[in-house]
């Protein structure tokens, strides 16, 4: 078992079964990377929520690398009593990029869905057993298989993309 | 678990089709409407006069700023970033150095002096974002009287910031490695009479707001958010705190020099939008004796106020958060070793706040609707950030706003571009 492993489940007061975690980082002083990929990501979180008591998600910030998506799950461990957070960033690697496609977290926190939502929008991610999966911030006349956050897209085929809808627009009007 | 029934809101179908049963009238409000500023789309369900359920579509602000800070240099940025915000404009450029520096690898050569001024500036800027927003609250609660007030005792702490900054709104003190300005004695010594004459002032407003029964009644238990609930739509900064969950990030995880200062952490258990105006009005008077703290730290601390950042940064990735006036700021950038961001992401602290407030209405009257939609403090440019810029031509032009506006009233009216 790895130090930093250690050092965590020591922090959250449980035992985090070693299978399901890909590795553990320290960032800093009570600051957490945990890896995991798309098949282990649910039953992970399953037992930091429901044992550990990790109820509060900063946001879900979605990357993409050289091969693969990775998924972020900023979550806060609360310690009420000396009012002390504990960041630990849940990051999902391993997203194929031809289908990517990675569990919904919503069971666990409400907040995921508009923040999966958005994920959504800009890559393209899929989240599966998302009650709503659509769009949420792109305007409606955006073309569906533009996701524009994504590498392959550039600064100024975007502009030409927006001034195009902004130009349907007009004439329709 | 959450359960099954408790939903998140933004989900509404345009054609109406998902009204809750029940509900016999629908008011739709936005994007532009005289009461908000500000555009986003509110869908309130009724039944007679109570709030069955709302809901709100966002995106009409939305300007692609991450995209754009993938094709700019870390420097660049450094600029970009505070206009992620108008009023909480220091806290994103904070975070956002903070995350340089710590990529860069040069945190521990930021002197005390540089990380107290930007303690300063973020201090200020959290006083007079509050009591902006609790004049706007007096307005939308019909006290016309406190909003004049409450605005006009502003102007010292914007009147200190222009000082210290050159600007009123937008800072802009930080730079990776340090900041750009030093905050000389004299201006420090000016300073300091005028914040006792604040403090003198933020505490009449409070007490107008606790005493004065036609305010006070309109506040008090009007939508309430349980603790429960708030832990279920786990809103951010002083919407959490006045639901009894007492997390302040300058607390719970200090950066900056804040855990070398002396104040307390505020919080209320009550819940309606009563305490969340006390909240803030206590932050304001704790940010007051701060500033004061940091100004005669100021005067014994010495070094340089900015450290050497290379333009390439090595490659790495770190979170971090800052307690923006709103709440809880994150920021997680990712360094490939060029001198340009691989990905940067910025969720700015309105965006986590919707959802409980849009909870705080459900059953309440809908003459409450503006004070508990006010309660979170909305901010859209913070909801959907991001730009996509028309410089077709590439022309650039200074003009003042009169003739900005006469040319845009002629460019409509004649149907032609603008420049």
């Amino acid at each position: 078992m790895s130090k930093e492993l250690k050092e965590l489940e020591d922090i959250l007061n449980i035992t985090l079964s070693k299978d399901l975690i890909k590795e553990v980082r320290k960032v800093e002083d009570g600051h957490f990377d945990v890896l995991t990929t798309p098949d282990k990501a649910y039953d992970l979180m399953k037992i930091l929520c429901e044992d550990a008591g990790i109820y509060h998600l900063s946001t879900v910030t979605a990357a993409e690398r050289e091969k693969e998506f990775y998924v972020y799950y900023h979550i806060q461990h609360r310690i009420e009593e000396e009012f002390r957070e504990v960041p630990i960033n849940f990051i999902i690697t391993g997203i194929n990029k031809d289908k990517p496609k990675t569990p919904s977290l919503l069971d666990f926190f409400v907040a995921a869905d508009y923040y999966e939502r958005e994920c959504y929008d800009f890559f393209g991610i899929y989240f599966e057993n998302h009650p709503f999966m659509q769009r949420l911030i792109l305007p409606e006349k955006w073309p569906d298989d533009v996701r524009p956050m994504r590498k392959e897209y550039g600064w100024e085929e975007l502009k030409e993309i927006t001034l195009g809808i902004a130009k349907q627009i007009s004439e329709n009007d | 678990m959450v359960e099954k029934t408790f939903r998140s809101r933004f989900r509404t179908e345009v054609d109406g089709s998902d009204a809750p049963p029940g509900a016999d009238h629908h008011i739709f409000i936005g994007p532009q409407h005289p009461w908000a500023e500000e555009p986003a789309h509110f869908i309130i369900h009724l039944k007679g006069e109570r709030v069955v359920e709302a809901d709100i579509r966002i995106g009409f602000n939305f300007r692609g700023m991450e995209k754009a800070m993938e094709a700019r240099t870390w420097r660049q940025n450094t600029m970009l970033v505070p206009r992620a915000c108008g009023i909480c404009s220091a806290v994103h450029q904070n975070v956002y150095v903070r995350v340089v520096d710590r990529l860069a690898g040069v945190e521990d050569q930021i002197s005390e002096r540089a990380r107290l001024i930007r303690m300063f500036s973020l201090e200020a800027e959290r006083i007079h974002s509050h009591m902006l927003w609790y004049g706007i609250l007096a307005h939308d609660a019909g006290f016309d009287t406190m909003l004049h007030i409450s605005w006009r005792d502003r102007e010292i702490i914007m009147d200190i910031v222009e000082d210290f900054s050159g600007n009123r709104v937008n800072p802009s003190l930080m730079l990776p490695g340090g900041v750009k300005r030093d905050i000389s004695k004299e201006k420090a010594d000016k300073a300091k009479p005028l914040l006792g004459e604040l403090t003198k002032k933020v505490e009449y407003h409070k007490k107008v707001f606790v005493e004065e029964a036609s305010i006070r009644n309109r506040l008090e238990d009007v939508g309430v958010l349980s603790k429960d609930d708030a832990k279920k739509t786990s809103p951010n900064g002083p919407t959490g705190r006045a639901s009894g969950l007492p997390f302040d990030i300058r607390k719970s995880y200090p950066y900056e020099l804040y855990d070398e200062l002396d104040w307390k952490l505020v919080y209320y258990t009550e819940g309606d939008v009563l305490a969340t105006t006390l909240v803030r009005i206590d932050e304001t008077l704790e940010s007051l004796q701060m500033c004061k703290q940091i100004l005669d730290k100021l005067e014994t601390s010495k070094g340089e106020i900015l450290a050497r950042v290379r333009p390439r940064i090595p490659a790495g990735e770190y979170m971090t958060r800052g307690e923006a006036p709103r709440g809880e700021d994150i920021h997680y950038g990712i360094a490939n070793g060029t001198d340009k961001p691989e990905r940067y992401k910025i969720r700015a602290p309105s965006l986590g706040n919707i959802d409980a407030t849009l909870k705080r209405m459900d059953g309440e009257y809908i003459a409450d609707m503006p004070v508990i939609l006010r309660s979170y403090d909305p901010c859209f440019s913070c909801t959907n950030r991001v730009m996509i810029v028309n410089d077709t031509t590439g022309e650039k032009m200074i003009i003042g706003q009169d003739e900005f506006a006469q040319k845009a009233i002629k460019a409509k009216k004649y149907n032609r571009p603008f420049f």
